[in-house]
Parts: C-alpha cells; sequence; structure tokens
C-alpha cells in the first residue's frame, strides 16, 4: 500500500483519538443532557473508526467485530435507552455541578497532562502503530471518571461511566490491539445491562426522591 | 524594493475593497436563511460612503481618546492585515514583525475601543468596554497558545514561513492533531474576537446583549465609518488567518502574474466560504449568556493547550 505507510496509519489513529478526547471536553462543557448523550454516540462513532482503522492497519479482524459492536451498542442502542430515560425522568439540563464549567475544563486539561506524564515513560517501550493513543486513553478514562465526580445528575454520571469505557476500549486498542473478543463480547454486554439498570434506578430514585441528584441519596435512612 | 511597495499597496487595496463585501456576504446568508431577501452584498460600501459624508457628533464630555480612536483602530487593524500573506505567500510586513505582533497590534485596537466606550461617560459604552474586557481576556491566551501549537510544528513564527511551508507541503509529516486542536480554538476565538453570535450580536442594539455595539454606541459620521470599515477588516483578518493557515493551498509562492491572479481568485473564494460559514452558524446558535461566553472561551483555551501538549507527546 502506497498510500498508507505506517507512519501515517499512525498519525490517523492518533487523529481519531485526538477527536475523542476532543468530545469528551464537549461532553464536560456541555449542560443539556441531550446533547451531552448525542455528543456520546459521537465520541462511539469515533472509536469505531479508530478501532477499525487498527484492524485494518494490523489485518487482525476481530477488531472490525468490536467496531461493529462499538457502533450498535454504544452509538444507537444505549443513546436510545439514555433518551428515553431523560425524557421519562423529564430533566433537561444540568443547572448545579460540584465543579463550574470552565473550572470543570481546567481540572480536565490538568488531567490531560498528567496521563501524558505518566505515560511518557512506558509509550518509548512499546512498538505497536497505535502506541501514542495509550496516553489519550488514559486522559479520557481520567476525564470519565473525573465527570462521575463532578456531576450530580445519575444520567451524566451514567456518560461519565461510559466515556471511562469508551478510553478502556481505545487503551485496550492501543496497548494490545485489543482484548480477546470474548472478553470483549462481555464488557460489551456488562455496560448494556449496566446502563438499563441505572435507568431503572433512576425511576426509583425519581419517584423516592422527585429527583436524580445522587448527591440526595445521602439522606436515605433505615 | 518596488515590488514590496507595489505588495503593500496590492495588499492593502484588497483588504480594503474585500472587507466590506464579507460582511455584507454574512449578512445576505443569515436574511436567506431567514427566508428575507436581505439587502445587496454591496450594501456595506454604500453604507460607508454614506457615513463619510455625515458630519460626525461628539459628546463635550469626550476627550481627545474619542476622536483618536477611529483613526488607532483603523490603522492598527490595518496594519495587523498586512502581516497576513494574503494571496502570496510572502508578505509586505514580513521583516516588521510576526504573528505575536499580529495579535497584539489587534489587542491594541480593542484596548483603545475599551477606552473610547469609557471616555463619553455613558452607561452603554462602560458595560461594553466591561464585558469586552472579559471576551478579549480570555481569547487572548487561547490565542496565544492555539498560534504557539501552529509556530513550533512549522518551527517559526513568521507567518509568511508558516504559510509558505505548509503551502510547499513541507514538513507535513507532523501529526496533524496539533493542527486540528488549533484550528478548532483558533475558530472559536475569531466568532468570540469579531463579535460574531454565540458570544456578541453585531446586529443589535438591544442593552441586554451588545458588546461591541455598545462600546461604539456614541460614534457617528466618519467616525464610526472607520470603526465599522475597522470592524470588518478585523473580520477579514481572523477569516484570512484560518484560510491561509490550515489551508494555504493555491496561495502564490511566487511573484509571478499567473500565480499571483490564480492566488488572488482562490483566496476570494476561501474566505467567502468561510464567511458564509460564519453566517449558517450565526443563524444556527442562538447567544450564549454572558456568564456561558466564559464556558465557550474555556473550551477554546482548553483545545489550543491540548494542542500544544500533543505536539510533544504525539509523534508518529
Amino acid at each position: 500500500m502506497p498510500l498508507l505507510t505506517p507512519l501515517i496509519g499512525s498519525q490517523m489513529v492518533d487523529l481519531g483519538s485526538a477527536l475523542l478526547l476532543l468530545t469528551c471536553f464537549a461532553i464536560v462543557a456541555q449542560r443539556r443532557l441531550s446533547s451531552c448523550v448525542d455528543l456520546f454516540a459521537l465520541q462511539s462513532v469515533f472509536l469505531a473508526l479508530t478501532a477499525a482503522l487498527v484492524a485494518f492497519l494490523t489485518g487482525i479482524h476481530h477488531i472490525y467485530i468490536a467496531a461493529a459492536l462499538t457502533i450498535v451498542i454504544k452509538a444507537v442502542v444505549i443513546p436510545r435507552i439514555l433518551k428515553r430515560v431523560i425524557e421519562r425522568l423529564n430533566v433537561k439540563r444540568e443547572l448545579q455541578m460540584n465543579v463550574n464549567v470552565p473550572t470543570g475544563l481546567l481540572i480536565c486539561g490538568a488531567l490531560v497532562i498528567l496521563a501524558f506524564f505518566i505515560t511518557q515513560p512506558i509509550i518509548p517501550l512499546g512498538f505497536l502503530l497505535t502506541r501514542d493513543s495509550l496516553a489519550i486513553a488514559l486522559a479520557i478514562i481520567l476525564i470519565g471518571f473525573f465527570m462521575m465526580i463532578a456531576r450530580k445528575k445519575a444520567v451524566t454520571q451514567v456518560i461519565g461511566f461510559l466515556v471511562m469505557e469508551n478510553g478502556l476500549f481505545l487503551g485496550a486498542t492501543a496497548a494490545a490491539y485489543g482484548m480477546p473478543l470474548i472478553v470483549e463480547l462481555g464488557v460489551f454486554f456488562d455496560v448494556l445491562v449496566g446502563v438499563l439498570i441505572i435507568g431503572i434506578y433512576s425511576h426509583r430514585m425519581q419517584d423516592t426522591f422527585d429527583s436524580v441528584d445522587t448527591s440526595k441519596l445521602t439522606t436515605l435512612k433505615e | 524594493m518596488v515590488q514590496a511597495i507595489i505588495l503593500v499597496v496590492a495588499q492593502t487595496i484588497v483588504l480594503l475593497a474585500v472587507s466590506p463585501f464579507l460582511v455584507g456576504l454574512i449578512r445576505k446568508v443569515k436574511a436567506r436563511l431567514q427566508l428575507r431577501r436581505g439587502a445587496s452584498v454591496f450594501q456595506p460600501y454604500a453604507d460607508l460612503a454614506k457615513l463619510f459624508r455625515k458630519q460626525p457628533v461628539v459628546s463635550t464630555t469626550t476627550s481627545w481618546i474619542f476622536t483618536a480612536t477611529p483613526y488607532i483602530v483603523f490603522a492598527s487593524t490595518l496594519t495587523a492585515g498586512l502581516l497576513v500573506p494574503i494571496f502570496v505567500s510572502s508578505t509586505p510586513l514580513n521583516f516588521a514583525g510576526n504573528i505575536i505582533a499580529l495579535v497584539y497590534l489587534l489587542a491594541l485596537g480593542t484596548f483603545f475601543l475599551m477606552l473610547a466606550g469609557l471616555d463619553a461617560g455613558s452607561a452603554f459604552g462602560g458595560m461594553g468596554s466591561s464585558r469586552e474586557a472579559i471576551v478579549a481576556s480570555l481569547t487572548e491566551p487561547a490565542m496565544i497558545l492555539s498560534i504557539f501549537a501552529i509556530a513550533l510544528t512549522k518551527g517559526s513564527t513568521n507567518l509568511s514561513t508558516i504559510v509558505h511551508k505548509t503551502a510547499l507541503l513541507e514538513g507535513i509529516a507532523t501529526d496533524p492533531s496539533p493542527y486540528l486542536m488549533a484550528l478548532a480554538a483558533l475558530f472559536i476565538v475569531a466568532i468570540a474576537e469579531t463579535g460574531r453570535v454565540p458570544v456578541d450580536n453585531p446586529a443589535t442594539h438591544l442593552e441586554l446583549t451588545m458588546i461591541h455595539e455598545a462600546m461604539v454606541l456614541e460614534y457617528s459620521g466618519r467616525y464610526l465609518a472607520l470603526i465599522e470599515w475597522a470592524a470588518g477588516l478585523k473580520l477579514l483578518v481572523f477569516l484570512t488567518l484560518i484560510a491561509n493557515v490550515f489551508a494555504p493551498w493555491g496561495i502564490a509562492t511566487s511573484l509571478e502574474p499567473a500565480a499571483l491572479s490564480i492566488g488572488l481568485a482562490i483566496y476570494l473564494v476561501k474566505v467567502s466560504g468561510l464567511a458564509v460559514l460564519f453566517g449558517v452558524i450565526e443563524s444556527m446558535f442562538a447567544k450564549l449568556r454572558l456568564f456561558r461566553v466564559t464556558d465557550l472561551l474555556g473550551v477554546a483555551f482548553i483545545l489550543a493547550l491540548l494542542g500544544l501538549v500533543f505536539f510533544y507527546v504525539l509523534r508518529g
């Protein structure tokens, strides 16, 4: 292939990972819940494209299956479930956060630098095409974690969890060209069931507290 | 030497002639998207001509700053425009300054506009100035960082060198991610700096929302004409910066007449395309609340920072 040299291929993988990180920041800056869900779906599409690109570059076929599953489950099914939950709960936007948006963005920027700093000694030891994406994957995991802490509504915390999962998937692809297919399938199933259960729990929370603000859960008493 | 002088004159003429057209084009696009017919794209020229003929009214409470500001703003913006490669990759004022000078020439104009807004002593002017100060102080770090990200990938802060290298596809082997981040950041900065819709609305005089319009509320006659023309020039400078730094292909890299005319034609197509895009963005988005503007500009800052970090981390 004259057009797709390993160097250009590796750069395209980096570009895909950078787009994933870009959508992470968009989610952090977004207050409207349905837009958060849309952005998550977009991020999953970018993830699938990056994974498909890795599959194409390496010729490892089971990554194609994982990419296709990512499109179906994370870009179509889970966003639909979340949209329905949002509609039923009647929560449109998040007005209160534990950290305001500009501070949150700055913290996320610091997290990215931290992730790059941590992975810096490891990356030169790798020999895979995708080794640079490891830093970005770690950054996405940290940002997802931060979102779960910074946001109060159950729905956005789920999105933080899903973003973390996307980061893990990217990390697995970057570090080892993907996990074995059986593990991937298990993870997809887990995530899907997890989202369903959290959706149902959110309804229960709404019934009990008239709100899906998880900070109110501390008032639960026997 | 003669060549350089001809280039300066040519670039000045292009800048001055094209900028009102872009303002008109954006208005036209917005009008068409709202199913109105809209004024002709050449309306801003007629407006400027009319304003230049009118007698300016200057409040007795103002100082020399008020009358000097239009000239300073116009001159600094035009000089900034001369630092950007437009249709030929070597700029006439190449020797005089780099991309950092460009940023601060634009900032100089903004600073004097803020002073003039305060000078007349009206409540609106002061409000506009204070808002502009918020926006300007937040866009500046984002703009400088995104520019550094580009300058690092090309190894130069000189705009001519950057554009020339990109146009000739030199150093294209560097990772595209820093570019992408810097482009996104610079795009947000351009919208904020030129007072376009998610940040400011150029078409309103409603006190709750206006920023740029509030500062220049006291101006009339030829002073207003100069300020409006300078605003158009600033828009053109930003569009040119985006078009020529990130996609300089087609720009003339030599001084042959054929290359120059092709470069000019492609340049006009590029900036018109970007102006249409700005018009579409203005129609698609609602104006942000003033306190939400910091969120948007925070995103721009982080993007620029990421571009810079990516340059060091992602090296193929």
